[in-house]
């Protein structure tokens, strides 16, 4: 098995496209960071206008934290799509090439081949998460440095720098596991459809579906719990004033369910089918 | 047998594309199989690979192996991003065998490849990636070897060393081979099997000369003056520049060969041209 994850790192980044495509991410990120920049000083001047008169505030409020959380609004949408890309195309380029065909012509079990896939993806997804973190962070301080963070979510919610910095890497924290859900499902979509293109078109499809869904409130019931793509926004619960641990831990739990029962499906049917 | 396939079916959809076919190969045995494109002769390597499950029928490897068989499907399949060291290090690694510089030289040595081309395989011509693949195909060292169509885009320089590599490889390190093509010509310089499939069907079987003999009406004799013999005049002939198209039966060629050498007419080649007709019909 370790040979197996050790030859699926060593694949992913010997091909330019994995490079192409953390290039995209980065530039968009570099191009959200300016963007917002100057979108945040037109939202702070109309939000504040009249509390800046009655209140003192540390800093500047067109800080690094507040731009940090602006780039984590705009970033669970490209992010996804790009890392599905990348993910589905660790399996549908082995089914074009059909290198996936001479993998099987070797001793190699297809439960832990395509295993190794799922495990990479999910390392990948996690480290790429994790660059953006980093970089978000690295570059925000670096330009627009520390200050509060005032966040508009069914009122302004103002919280101190220190405070701000833990609430934001704790969302990236959340927000890393939703990514590793959609990465997931990518990979369960490549097995299902072995073509790039139909591939790309229906995990588009499945993300977009999925952010519709987040949007439309479906009452106070079950469903508005436990429907997956009602998890995905799980990030947003740490800029409340009060953190609802139970209930972030409880979408945690149930995104990781979820990541499993895609993967399990997606294992099941690769062994099942035919190769070729 | 060191490979055996017994009663195997396979059905798509309405199109029943394998229809109880068997075929085996022992140790140092080369088998082809011969169709017409369509015939099944990819889809019965990817039941023996195991890539397809048949409908009917069973395969019998040797058990006691890590990689019983090996081959190439249609054709070589490689990472084109990775040269040809990396390519060999990776399906290596995969299956459990860590390999060190000097013993990826010696499997690139062992299919003909140079040890020194470092550029990516998508460089690499047809002739060289299917060597590529067959020294990926070796890898801890399979019993049988099966190669779909593997001269298939390759010249006549490629064709010639490729079959080198086949016949040294079952002669001297007593693989069981089994080869596929839709030209006779090159089965018949190779196999010492051949199994016939049409629709599907197994329609004949049996040694590779004994079947081209029974299914040989004609030979294309060629010479500098073979317009001048006398002994053709005995025959049915058509001449066609320096060559002779004779209809004469396979045991009378040696006899005819002798007469030729008397009239000192020395030919350059004699060539069965088979009845691929009569060798498609079914026998079976």
């Amino acid at each position: 098995m370790q040979y197996l994850l050790k030859a699926e790192i060593r694949k992913l980044f010997k091909q330019s496209k994995t490079y192409y495509a953390l290039g995209a991410l980065f530039s968009i990120e570099l191009l959200i960071l300016f963007s917002a920049y100057y979108q945040g000083t037109t939202i702070i001047d109309l939000l504040l206008e009249n509390l800046k008169q009655k209140f003192y505030f540390e800093g500047t409020l067109l800080n690094g934290n507040l731009l940090i959380y602006l780039i984590l609004n705009t970033l669970w949408f490209h992010l996804p799509l790009i890392l599905m890309i990348i993910v589905s195309g660790t399996l549908t380029s082995e089914y074009k090439d059909r290198t996936l065909q001479t993998i099987m012509l070797q001793p190699v079990s297809k439960w832990k081949f395509i295993l190794s896939k799922y495990i990479v993806a999910i390392a990948f997804t996690l480290m790429v998460v994790a660059l953006l973190a980093i970089s978000s962070f690295g570059l925000s301080y670096a330009f627009f440095g520390k200050g509060d963070l005032v966040v508009y979510l069914n009122g302004l919610n103002f919280f101190d720098a220190t405070d701000a910095i833990k609430r934001l890497q704790w969302s990236f924290v959340s927000g890393a596991l939703s990514m590793v859900f959609f990465s997931v499902a990518s990979l369960t979509i490549a097995i299902l459809f072995k073509e790039a293109t139909k591939t790309w078109i229906v995990s588009a499809f499945f993300l977009i579906l999925s952010n519709i869904l987040l949007k439309v409130d479906f009452g106070d019931n079950w469903f508005n719990q436990l429907f997956f793509a009602k998890l995905n926004d799980t990030w947003q619960y740490f800029f409340y004033y009060t953190i609802n641990w139970q209930q972030i831990i409880f979408n945690s739990v149930l995104s990781l369910i979820y990541c499993m029962l895609f993967m399990g499906a997606g294992i099941y049917w690769f062994h099942k089918k035919d190769i070729g | 047998m060191i490979i055996s396939g017994t009663n195997l079916s396979k059905v798509y959809g309405k199109r029943k594309v394998l229809d109880n076919v068997s075929i085996g190969c022992a140790s140092g045995e080369i088998c082809g199989l011969l169709g017409a494109n369509g015939a099944g002769k990819t889809t019965l390597f990817k039941i023996l690979f195991g890539l397809i499950t048949p409908d009917t029928g069973k395969v019998v490897l040797p058990n006691q192996s890590i990689k019983p068989i090996g081959g190439i499907i249609e054709k070589p399949a490689l990472y084109e991003y990775l040269n040809a060291q990396d390519n060999i290090h990776l399906f290596a690694s995969i299956q459990g065998l860590q390999l060190t510089k000097q013993e990826i030289a010696t499997h690139l040595i062992r299919v003909g490849l140079p040890i020194d081309r470092n550029d990516k395989v998508e460089n690499f011509s047809m002739g060289m990636k299917q060597r590529l693949g067959i020294a990926i195909a070796l890898l801890n060292n399979p019993a049988c070897l099966v190669l779909d169509e593997p001269f298939t885009g390759l010249d006549p320089l490629g064709v010639s060393s490729l079959r080198k590599l086949i016949a040294d490889l079952a002669e001297k390190e007593g693989l069981a081979i089994i080869l596929s093509s839709h030209i006779i010509e090159e089965l018949s310089k190779l196999c010492h099997t051949l199994y016939v499939l049409k629709e599907g069907k197994l329609v004949n079987a049996g040694p590779a000369q004994q079947l081209i003999a029974e299914n040989t009406d004609v030979y294309n004799i060629c010479a500098d003056n073979i317009k001048q013999a006398e002994c053709l005049k005995n025959y049915q002939v058509e001449f066609k520049g320096n060559c002779a198209m004779v209809t004469i039966a396979a045991s009378a060629v040696p006899y005819l060969i002798q007469l030729l050498d008397k009239e000192q007419i020395y030919i350059t080649s004699c060539t069965p041209e088979l009845s691929m007709e009569k060798l498609f019909e079914t026998n079976r």
